[in-house]
């Protein structure tokens, strides 16, 4: 597998990865392309302008950021979803710390048992989350929304972060307890450092649930305007009659590439924080 | 292991894990708790109002609770009420998927599966043996024929007919099945094949082909808006249809074609999920070692047999997670199809669109028609098969186990 390939079998793969390319990146490319044109003439394109920009104009990208609420909602998402990553970190590190560095009754049931009452579908236990949250005053408020999509965050974090840590030998720790370290400064000062690539897989994936969620924080922020979540608010200037693409795509644009940044700088921790953390033989 | 025991050490534990314990029973476990309660009751949009005179509605609905009381919202209609009988909303959902015939057909397409399971049994013993007498590709083939020879003589297409005839249950989760399959095995043959390529050392440009490729997983925070740049390809006056158009061949409308709509959701879904299996199984492959492939070079292993004794065993481990906890989210699957198609295209008014997947199917009985009892009868039944799923994955998979267990 690893011999050099020869010269067939390298156009083969290029043609492979050229195609896979193609089918990969097109769909993104036709948003790009019809950020750039006006109003709903996405239905009265001409062959050409499904493929290359036959015309350009930054107008839609103007009226997004200067005449809708765009602005607003982009930083309503940054809220929720930054204090999220941050609980989300926190909470699930804490966690993975104990499963991880402890050995107590009931350790692997409770694994087990929280990757289990994960399969109870999110969308319909979303009455009872907005009734709990009615409850309790935070229902229509950001922090009610953190508070369901850092929980929502919990298992996978956990599950995550435990299996990093395992990896980690543990004598590293002792050595720093024997010399006079605590069990949590040790842990705090050896392995959290040694963890990074699984604690920016977390921070990823909490910084998402936030960004990108629709259902949730459509149902559960479902008025004012002002208070809306980037993802929603875009969705909510299609109406019935017609769905304004240049606005949309031009605003999709705007959304998705602080997190296609993000997710590009970190692909090389993703590769390890990953497959050596969550999915463990 | 760490130098604690005792109170001390329990206190500690209780301390890490107490905001994670806390958060997994107010937003996990109690929605469940509710929901299970909530199928027993006729609770719709008629009663939508609990009744906080009962012992168990008052413990069970946060409306009812003494300090919450002040925000809850008062309506006029009559409170919610258990069904009589308790499970009505249980035989309402399966329908009449326990009668004679339906058990029946059950049992018809179950025994088409037998020689299949036989194979895997066989192929299992062969794989044990020192030397193989029949080859795996003879084994398969053979109980492929046996299982379609069967299939035709027990007219499984009947079976299936009455099967569907049972009631929304069935064709809504054979569907979904069906969909799961599809999705998962084309997504993971994807992510393989471009992993595989990704992986070798002597291609220029891989590192900007990952970043291309990388690209759908990448948007996902966008993703109810790249499911409708998908659905824009397919429609009448779409994408597809105009490139048709430029070759002479007039396209049809996708969208309302069951069989066509079923596979745009497919297609779209693969789509956002193949870049997860790309990167899961090139991490994988990044940690085999190269002397064994050496080794195997050395016999005069050819690629197809270093790939299928070598690679894929190796990765196993790594990837067999990684799917299966995939299987699982693709089930819940609910976005992408209902930004697409919202369940649709609908044959004949009251039964289940082509894309009416479960999620799709519940969504749609709790929001657009709040028909909360039954949704949630619907749900709790597929929590038990989904619950029942997973621990047989765990048990497959062995991931509890730390790496140093």
């Amino acid at each position: 597998m690893n011999r050099k390939p020869t010269q067939s079998v390298l156009i083969l793969q290029y043609a492979i990865l050229i195609l896979a390319s193609l089918f990969a990146f097109y769909p993104v490319w036709f948003t790009i392309l019809a950020s750039g044109r006006l109003g709903d003439r996405l239905y009265t394109l001409n062959l050409a302008g499904m493929f290359v920009p036959t015309e350009w104009t930054f107008e839609n990208y103007r009226v997004m950021l200067f005449e809708k609420p765009l602005l607003t909602w982009i930083k309503n998402s940054l809220y929720v979803a930054s204090v999220t990553t941050v609980a989300s970190l926190l909470i699930s590190t804490s966690a993975a710390f104990a499963l991880s560095r402890f050995r107590f009754y009931g350790r692997e049931l409770l694994l087990i048992f929280l990757l289990a009452i994960q399969t109870f579908p999110g969308v319909l236990a979303l009455v009872a989350v907005a009734q709990i949250l009615t409850a309790l005053g935070l229902y229509k408020t950001h922090e009610g929304l953190i508070l369901a999509y850092t929980i929502g965050t919990l298992v996978f974090s956990t599950w995550n972060m435990k299996g990093y840590f395992d990896t980690i030998p543990i004598d590293l720790e002792e050595a720093a307890m024997i010399d006079g370290c605590g069990p949590v400064d040790s842990f705090i000062r050896i392995a959290i450092p040694l963890a990074l690539p699984a604690l920016a897989v977390t921070a990823l994936f909490g910084f998402m649930a936030g960004w990108g969620d629709f259902i949730f924080a459509s149902v559960l922020i479902p008025a004012p305007d002002s208070a809306k979540l980037a993802v929603p608010g875009l969705y909510s200037l299609a109406t019935d009659m017609s769905v304004p693409w240049g606005y949309f795509a031009a605003g999709g644009i705007i959304v998705v590439l602080p997190t296609l940044l993000v997710f590009l700088a970190l692909q090389r921790f993703l590769v390890s924080g990953l497959t050596i953390g969550g999915v463990k033989g | 292991m760490i130098g604690w025991s005792g109170r001390r050490k329990a206190l500690i534990i209780l301390l890490f894990l107490g905001p994670t314990l806390v958060g997994i029973l107010l937003f996990n476990v109690f929605p469940i708790l509710l929901s299970s309660y909530t199928s027993l009751t006729n609770r719709n949009k008629f009663h939508p109002n609990p009744d906080c005179n009962l012992v168990v509605t008052s413990v069970l609905d946060p409306v009812c609770w003494p300090i919450f009381r002040a925000n809850a919202t008062k309506g006029l209609a009559e409170p919610y009420r258990t069904q009589t009988p308790l499970l009505k909303n249980y035989i309402d959902v399966l329908g009449q998927l326990f009668t004679r015939e339906a058990l029946l057909a059950f049992l018809l397409i179950f025994i088409c599966f037998i020689p299949l399971i036989v194979a895997g049994y066989l192929e299992r013993y062969y794989d044990r043996q020192m030397t193989r007498r029949v080859s795996s590709t003879t084994i398969w083939a053979s109980a492929l024929v046996v299982a379609l020879a069967l299939a035709y003589a027990l007219n499984v297409r009947e079976a299936y007919q009455t099967l569907t005839n049972t009631g929304d249950f069935f064709i809504v989760v054979f569907r979904t099945v069906i969909f799961v399959v599809l999705r998962v095995s084309l997504s993971f043959s994807l992510g393989l094949t471009l992993a595989l390529i990704l992986n070798s050392p002597y291609l220029p440009g891989r590192t900007f082909f990952r970043l291309i490729l990388f690209v759908p997983w990448a948007t996902s925070s966008l993703a109810i808006l790249m499911a409708l740049v998908w659905q824009f390809f397919f429609r009448e006056q779409g994408v597809i249809n105009q490139v048709l158009n430029f070759f002479g061949i007039h396209g049809m409308a996708w969208l309302n074609n069951p069989t066509s709509a079923f596979a745009i959701v497919v297609l779209a879904d693969t789509w956002f999920s193949y870049p997860f299996f790309m990167i899961v199984i090139l991490g994988a492959l990044q940690s085999v070692p190269v002397d064994v492939y050496e080794a195997a070079e050395m016999d005069g292993a050819r690629w197809w047999t270093q790939l299928t004794q070598i690679t894929l065993p190796l990765v196993r481990p790594a990837i067999l997670p990684a799917t299966v906890l995939t299987s699982i989210t693709a089930f819940q699957m609910f976005g992408t199809a209902y930004a697409i198609t919202e369940g649709g295209p609908v044959q004949s008014a009251g039964k289940p669109g082509a894309t009416d997947f479960v999620i799709v199917y519940a969504f749609k009985q709790i929001f657009n028609s709040q028909n909360y009892g039954r949704a949630t009868a619907f749900a709790v039944i597929l929590f038990i098969f989904l619950f029942a799923a997973t621990l047989y994955a765990l048990r497959l998979t062995r991931i509890t186990k730390g790496a140093y267990e």
